[in-house]
């Protein structure tokens, strides 16, 4: 703060000073912020990359620190394991599961967003309507659908009842991708093609799909990697054959061992790799659509 | 003109399929959950007679009102942390990163996480929390403590950490979206006229980050609310909060109790996205 004297006697002085008092501080909000974040950052990645590293221990290890030497040994246990807890199983099961949602999304979400896009009386229900599924938590809907199922007399399972309940929640995810991808869109581009005489299914499939498809690609993402984790909705609605998170939390109900850590980062380092070819995929996309432009 | 027309038929056909989808798994059972709350008699029928019973014996029922409390103080102290936390990062990494380069890295080490398995994101807090754990092991070998502190594993103290590590995110993420839409010219413009950095955020900034901020609470508050898997992880058997509770009842074959924690939660968590809705318009954000 500057004090009165110098307040009244040089103006010029003072404005300088406190334009370098702004600088300086806002430099200093600079940093500040910016340990945070990186404090959070390392908040955020370390338990993941402990995981990870706690997985190679020795046969001896323990759940945590000291490794006791560094091995597959976890690994190998979870590739030869018994029937109680092979992880091999549920793992096949929530990837089909994740592929089929991925797909279902995509399809579900287009045809919604491009409804949307049509501005039919009732959309702004509908808009509410899809949102609940992101809304209302897991586990609401998760026992309401399971006591549904019950009145109705069907018999949960992973691929009939769970697909149904996980789409519920995917849908959502990729419904908004698609809104705000169709908000960018261009529709002279549609209204040129229209204008030329291509029918309207035929612009879409040849004009619009090929526009949108990143935003497409986005849709199976949150389709795919939501699916593959979901844990409270397939708890209800899964039955006797169980989904890769599910099978990880009866595990860890029975006794906390590496072999988790090891099934754990199995599972993360493949959610990666998922995240890798989808973003491959949206990458290259782009890359021939800007090629292909003049 | 595009390829949709404006009021068409074929846009309810279109948006009829997500829309039975959603009616059937969510809106069906959310409705059936509240009819089964207030079933009476023992057997699993639809045609229970209808009374208050239920509800009478939870809310006669000192220690599960202890626990509605307990579960809007955790959902507080979240909204509290993640909200400042997040807007810290959101701020420092719209506006403080001028290379894209660094704000993407930045951008892409954040919400990585999201997209993994929020249940291993949590056991992998069980390591760092134990008597033995990465954390004790720390504070001892900087010589902070002598004797392990017990409080982290199986303890409120240790989901909580978990919880600022797996939902800050949300907070964060609206928050983002509100600042880089903010066109840099009315900052400017009170800079310009000698207002102090402070003032600016005050005055321009933060009310302008208002919608994202109450978002993001909102998916803050609701995902606390119904969070049983992290405090199932972390804090044992010991330890408890609604969503277990529904879950506890569903398992003992108590139906009837669990559908009652669960319309009780679920009017707990509208009540929360009702008054966040009385501060921002959601539908106003796309505009």
């Amino acid at each position: 703060m500057p004090d009165g004297t110098l307040l009244q006697a040089r103006p010029a002085a003072r404005r300088k000073a406190q334009r370098f008092g702004h600088k300086f501080r806002s430099r200093l909000t600079g940093w500040v912020l910016g340990t945070v974040t990186l404090l959070f950052l390392l908040y955020q990645w370390l338990p993941i990359f402990t995981l990870g590293l706690l997985s190679f221990s020795g046969p001896t290890g323990g759940t945590t620190f000291p490794m006791n030497g560094v091995s597959l040994h976890w690994y190998r246990e979870l590739w030869d394991a018994s029937i109680m807890n092979d992880f091999k199983p549920p793992l096949g099961r929530s990837f089909v599961l994740a592929l089929a949602c991925s797909a279902t999304t995509v399809v579900l979400s287009v045809m919604a967003a491009q409804a949307v896009r049509g501005r039919f009386r009732g959309n702004g229900l509908f808009f509410y309507l899809l949102l609940l599924g992101i809304m209302a938590p897991g586990i609401l809907v998760g026992f309401g659908f399971a006591l549904l199922m019950r009145l109705l007399g069907v018999d949960p399972a992973w691929d009939s009842t769970a697909f149904v309940l996980h789409v519920t929640y995917t849908l959502p995810f990729g419904f908004l991708t698609m809104l705000a991808v169709f908000n960018r869109f261009d529709s002279r581009l549609e209204e040129a093609a229209l204008t030329l005489g291509a029918s309207r299914w035929t612009t879409f499939r040849r004009v619009t799909l090929p526009i949108v498809l990143p935003g497409v690609i986005g849709a199976g993402l949150f389709g795919f990697s939501l699916s593959y984790d979901e844990y409270p909705r397939s708890l209800f609605t899964t039955g006797a054959d169980l989904t890769l998170p599910l099978a990880v939390m009866a595990q860890l109900d029975r006794q906390l061992t590496p072999e988790l850590y090891a099934i754990g980062t199995a599972t993360t380092v493949f959610s990666f790799v998922a995240i890798g070819i989808f973003t491959f995929a949206f990458w290259a996309m782009r890359q021939s659509l800007r090629g292909r432009q003049p | 003109m595009s390829t949709i027309r404006a009021n068409s038929p074929a846009a309810y056909w279109l948006a009829a399929p997500a829309a039975l989808w959603m009616l059937a798994a969510v809106v069906v059972p959310t409705l059936l959950l509240v009819w089964v709350s207030f079933w009476g008699g023992r057997a699993f029928s639809t045609a229970s007679p209808l009374t208050f019973d239920n509800y009478l014996r939870f809310f006669s029922n000192q220690a599960y009102l202890g626990l509605v409390a307990a579960t809007f103080g955790q959902a507080l102290l979240l909204m509290a942390i993640t909200g400042t936390l997040g807007y810290c990062i959101a701020y420092f990494m719209t506006m403080k990163v001028s290379n894209a380069r660094w704000r993407t890295a930045l951008f892409l080490a954040f919400i990585i996480p999201f997209w993994t398995s929020t249940l291993i994101r949590a056991i992998a807090w069980v390591p760092f929390l134990g008597v033995n754990g990465v954390i004790n092991q720390a504070l001892i070998g900087l010589g902070l403590t002598t004797k392990p502190v017990e409080a982290f594993l199986y303890s409120m103290t240790g989901v909580t950490m978990a919880q600022v590590s797996l939902y800050t995110m949300l907070a964060a993420g609206p928050v983002v979206y509100m600042l880089t839409s903010i066109q840099p010219a009315l900052r400017e413009a009170a800079m310009t006229l000698k207002a102090t950095p402070f003032t600016v955020w005050r005055r321009i900034t933060f009310p302008l980050t208002l919608p994202g901020v109450v978002i993001g609470q909102v998916l803050v508050f609701l995902n606390v609310m119904s969070d049983f898997a992290t405090v199932a992880t972390i804090g044992g058997n010991k330890h408890a909060l609604l969503g277990n509770l529904v879950l506890n009842f569903y398992e003992g074959s108590q139906i009837r109790f669990a559908a009652v924690v669960a319309v009780l939660l679920m009017v707990c968590m509208l009540a929360g996205v009702a008054l966040a809705l009385r501060v921002v318009d959601i539908r106003k954000l796309g505009t």
